[in-house]
């Protein structure tokens, strides 16, 4: 029973608070001025104009971050408690059946599964959700189980023979060594959500997709670059805020 | 202060694991009086842990009695009956992402102890164990040494004052000389305290030095003998004991012996240019110093620093000459 069977955990990156945490967020910052720099200077078409429009690249955006943001809650909603219900005594069995699960999950594309749920169960936002969260779910899912897994079971035992009953030793001993592995996990799961959430667009849920599949379709270069590049953008500054909440949360002496 | 130590007696104590042709123990019977130190010695592998972890019902026994102060342990709920038992392992077992206070607190908090006496218990627990209370109540245990870890382990498992504790190899993972100072404070301690301590270990010298009693376990952790260290040494129940003893059971034995117990010291007369000992350093030490010396006998001097006597060689054999018909008589 161990790390083994789960494969590896998602990289915990242990780092300190430093000043070079802000690199990202400027380098992002400045990375979209130089996108709108370069839009505004090109003269666009009307095709162009229309897709890039203030309004409707503002509402992809929100839309993108809010399906992906949405997906990661659920996601952690559900994959934690069951993770930490897989490392209970009783639960061993199941370990295997729902990694197999999850496992599957990840490795479906994202684009299938979707059209499948599309077929079944109609388009929109819900299915999107429901497309993302189960691509997603892995990363925190199994970065709780080996999370937990890997508290050393000396200090288990130790809180056993003080007379600490399950329940609190998951919360005051288990769960806390856990976070920092937890929280890598989560950030795999933003990042992974944030991508697979430019599918949406085929089930009309919106987001960058919309603009990236307008590039690609309208071949309008500045189109798909404006997509792509906004895409990466907010992956790359929620997996900062991620990487924040690491260091923020790390239980002390760890 | 603090509750002295009572009685633990494990009657026909059985373990059998599933699927498993033998017992892990075996029928196992002991009686631990109050306020003892009982050492259970044994190869890797014996039983000796599995035994102790019943006790606290880490483990739970398959079949056989164990009471403590008289109380049948298996009729206690397991999480009461642990807050009850001190318990410290060889891993030390502190968590890190608590401070040293935390980590002490943590019996007194399952009790409910309000805050102001948490904080009071744990600075005097500091004291106890020689750390200074506000130079350490707040440090991380990754903030500490082996020995100081060790301390704060031990702190803890005195927090709720319980008048039993299991070690389970509590100093094997630290340097000799560590290892010597932290045994030798246990010993003071234990002194003061009187608690009933069932004390695991693979490590007969260990043994020698700390028990009151030792168990001599076996396979399935038979008790192959259960007496006191000079005991053990001066009459081994049978090869198996005898075998773990090791060589050099007379040397051993005299560490047992303190200088000051020797009587009709030898008048002093030229005692000049011969080496010293002091009356409450054992006859093991004596005679290093003679050999070290390279003289035939040492002046013994008291708490004072004065001299008392002069012992040699044939004292000490004698002491021992003695010490083993005594034990022959008694057994």
């Amino acid at each position: 029973m161990s790390v083994k069977t789960l494969d590896t955990a998602y990289q915990v990156t242990p780092s300190r608070w430093s000043r070079r945490n802000l690199t990202v967020p400027i380098g992002l910052i400045a990375a979209v001025a130089v996108l709108w720099l370069w839009v505004s200077s090109l003269n666009l078409d009307s095709i162009e104009a229309r897709v890039l429009n203030a309004e409707a690249v503002r509402r992809a955006v929100v839309d993108h971050i809010l399906l992906a943001v949405s997906a990661t809650l659920l996601v952690v909603a559900i994959a934690v408690p069951l993770g930490i219900m897989l490392t209970r005594r009783w639960a061993k069995p199941l370990v295997p059946v729902v990694m197999a699960l999850a496992n599957i999950g990840q490795a479906v594309p994202a684009l299938g599964l979707l059209v499948l749920l599309a077929l079944w169960f109609g388009i929109g936002f819900k299915i999107a959700l429901i497309a993302l969260v189960v691509t997603a779910v892995l990363p925190v899912l199994r970065n709780t189980v080996v999370g937990i897994q890997q508290v050393d079971q000396s200090l288990v035992e130790a809180a056993r023979g003080m007379g600490m009953r399950a329940s609190r030793i998951l919360r005051l001993v288990e769960l806390p060594l856990a976070v920092p592995v937890m929280l890598a996990g989560l950030r795999t799961t933003i990042v992974i959500a944030v991508g697979v959430a430019t599918v949406a667009t085929f089930v009309n849920a919106g987001g960058l997709g919309d603009i990236i599949v307008a590039g690609i379709k309208l071949q309008r270069t500045p189109v798909l670059i404006t997509g792509g590049v906004l895409t990466a953008v907010i992956a790359l500054g929620l997996d900062w805020l991620g990487g924040l909440a690491e260091r923020l949360l790390r239980p002390k002496g760890v | 202060m603090s509750e002295h130590g009572v009685r633990i007696q494990l009657d026909r104590v059985t373990k059998q694991y599933p699927r498993q042709p033998e017992p892990a123990v075996d029928n196992v019977s002991l009686d631990i009086p109050a306020g003892e130190l009982v050492v259970f010695v044994g190869p890797s592998g014996c039983g000796k842990t599995t035994t102790m972890k019943m006790i606290n019902r880490l483990i739970e026994p398959t079949s056989g009695e164990i009471t403590i102060g008289g109380e049948n342990v298996l009729a206690l709920e397991p999480n009461e009956l642990r807050t009850r038992i001190g318990y410290v392992i060889q891993q030390i077992g502190l968590f890190p992402h608590m401070t040293v206070r935390d980590n002490i607190a943590v019996v007194p908090r399952l009790l409910g102890w309000d805050k102001a006496r948490i904080t009071r218990r744990v600075d005097e627990l500091l004291e106890l164990v020689g750390l200074d209370p506000s130079a350490f109540r707040d440090r991380l245990p990754k903030q500490l040494s082996g020995g100081q870890q060790q301390r704060v382990g031990v702190a803890r498992a005195l927090a709720a004052d319980p008048p039993v504790m299991l070690m389970d190899e509590p100093f094997g993972a630290t340097d000799p000389i560590t290892r010597d100072k932290l045994q030798n404070e246990f010993l003071r301690l234990q002194k003061e305290l009187r608690k009933t301590i069932i004390f695991v270990t693979h490590d007969f010298d260990e043994a020698v030095k700390l028990g009151d009693r030792i168990a001599v376990l076996a396979e399935q952790s038979h008790v192959a003998q259960y007496d006191t260290p000079g005991r053990i040494l001066a009459a081994p129940a049978n090869d198996y004991v005898e075998g773990f003893v090791g060589s050099a059971a007379a040397i051993k034995q005299l560490g047992l012996m303190h200088v000051g117990m020797l009587t009709g010291l030898a008048e002093l007369s030229a005692t000049s240019g011969l080496p010293t000992v002091r009356s409450r350093e054992n006859a093991r030490d004596a005679l290093d110093i003679m050999l070290r010396a390279g003289t035939s006998h040492v002046v013994v001097l008291d708490e004072q620093g004065d001299p008392r006597g002069v012992i040699g060689f044939e004292d000490i054999a004698g002491l021992l000459r003695e010490e083993v018909s005594r034990v022959g008589q008694d057994a």
